[in-house]
């Protein structure tokens, strides 16, 4: 079962494209999207949420198609994007007023313990909070409200480490109901690699990669070696050179000898290697 | 039941939480037919993708150290110690050969490394 079915989706902003893609976001689980600044991701997230007309191509939610089903797409759709999309000169209570008129079941009782627990005066405009707080403050609202699908565009940038993992974890309880769906887009930042279901990579609006993470970070391995052999090299995706040696992903898990080592590479590691090959290095 | 999972190690995420279910059936920390938290629980706690916790959960259905009741939830199955036991003897004989291989390679006698064993054990 899928929360969100993009089929042959082309969004054209003149000098960038997203051109025919076709992905499945699965219900249920986390789904990572990664790529650098300018890959496609926001775009992604903006047609997805309706912020941004496509040309052509079809997207349903939870099996619904948007026409004909607005209000109710609307309403089971979170988003968090990255800047506040209310105006900021009002305060938080007057903001609650408006979501708890606009959507179905705004959870207030758990709205006012995230205030609290987050330390967010209510009664102080958003534009007078920090970055940091209006980030927090957007995730809040996303969270209590009673949708299926939550959309985060970049959720932790720019959020201290002891948030992030309280924010890890709303995350995670949103996710203890199996019929929810979560997509966000990150530039990686450890902790949403930890709980990450599924990772789909971008690169100049294509989608370059699309697994489940147990599967990807098992199917390479990360070698540092002190000297490259020519049948070292012919596997080696993104080798950089150092003082000390090579590091490389390859895709062949028998790879030994003497002064090589392996492991099993992180998000960021298979990250940096795949758009690093070709590019800088040798 | 606590597990603690390392990222630096190079060991995959499952198969630490699969080594730290099976210790804790050894110790008899899980007993037979002990409820095990569900997989959506098991990942939030551990903050862990739910398709790790799955993967932990089903391998150990699948060598019998862990059953499922569908709808209801997981538990340790009956004769999960011993397997769990069995299992410990035979990661340790593996070991062993490879310290054997290592020994032999480098011309050092079976009766020294027992001699070393035996003085580890007392520390």
């Amino acid at each position: 079962m899928y929360g969100l079915e993009i089929k042959d989706l082309t969004v054209d902003l003149g000098a960038f494209k997203l051109e025919r893609l076709n992905l499945n976001i699965k219900k249920g689980c986390i789904t990572g999207l990664i790529g650098r600044n300018g890959a496609g991701k926001s775009t992604l997230i903006k047609t997805l949420t309706r912020q941004q007309d496509a040309q052509s191509g079809s997207i349903l939610y939870n099996g619904l198609k948007f026409n004909g089903n607005e209000a109710q797409v609307m309403n089971s759709l979170s988003c968090v994007y990255d800047a506040p999309h209310f105006n900021m000169a009002l305060k938080p209570k007057k903001i609650l007023k408006y979501y708890c008129s606009v959507y179905e079941g705004f959870d207030t009782e758990r709205y006012h313990k995230l205030m609290e627990k987050f330390r967010l005066p209510e009664d102080m405009r958003i534009s007078k909070y920090s970055f940091g707080m209006q980030r927090k403050y957007c995730i809040i609202l996303a969270l209590c409200r009673k949708s299926e699908l939550l959309i985060l565009d970049e959720p932790t940038s720019g959020i201290d480490p002891f948030d992030r993992n309280e924010i890890v974890s709303l995350i995670q309880d949103y996710l203890m109901d199996e019929n929810h769906t979560v997509l966000f887009s990150t530039h990686i930042t450890e902790d949403l690699d930890k709980i990450a279901d599924y990772v789909v990579m971008f690169e100049d609006g294509k989608i370059t990669l699309d697994d489940d993470k147990v599967t990807l970070t098992e199917r390479y391995r990360l070698v540092q070696c002190d000297n490259m052999t020519a049948e070292m090299q012919s596997g080696a995706i993104g080798i950089k050179k150092n003082m000390f040696g090579y590091t490389f992903l390859t895709q062949d898990k028998e790879i030994a000898g003497e002064g090589v080592k392996t492991k099993i590479p992180t998000l960021e590691e298979i990250f940096v290697h795949m758009l690093g090959n070709g590019g800088e290095g040798i | 039941m606590r597990i603690l999972i390392s990222y630096e190690s190079g060991v995959p995420i499952y198969e630490q939480i699969k080594s730290e279910l099976r210790g804790q059936i050894i110790r008899g920390d899980l007993p037979p037919n002990a409820v095990l938290p569900s997989i959506r629980t098991l990942a939030r706690e551990l903050k862990v993708g739910v398709i790790t916790a799955k993967r932990a959960y089903d391998d150990l259905c699948a060598e019998g150290f862990l059953y499922t009741v569908q709808g209801k939830g997981v538990y340790v199955s009956k004769s999960a110690e011993v397997k769990a036991e069995n299992y410990a003897v035979n990661e340790i004989r593996s070991k062993l050969k490879d310290l054997a291989a290592f020994a032999e390679k480098n011309s050092v006698e079976a009766k020294t490394v027992l001699e070393l064993v035996k003085e580890i054990w007392k520390e």
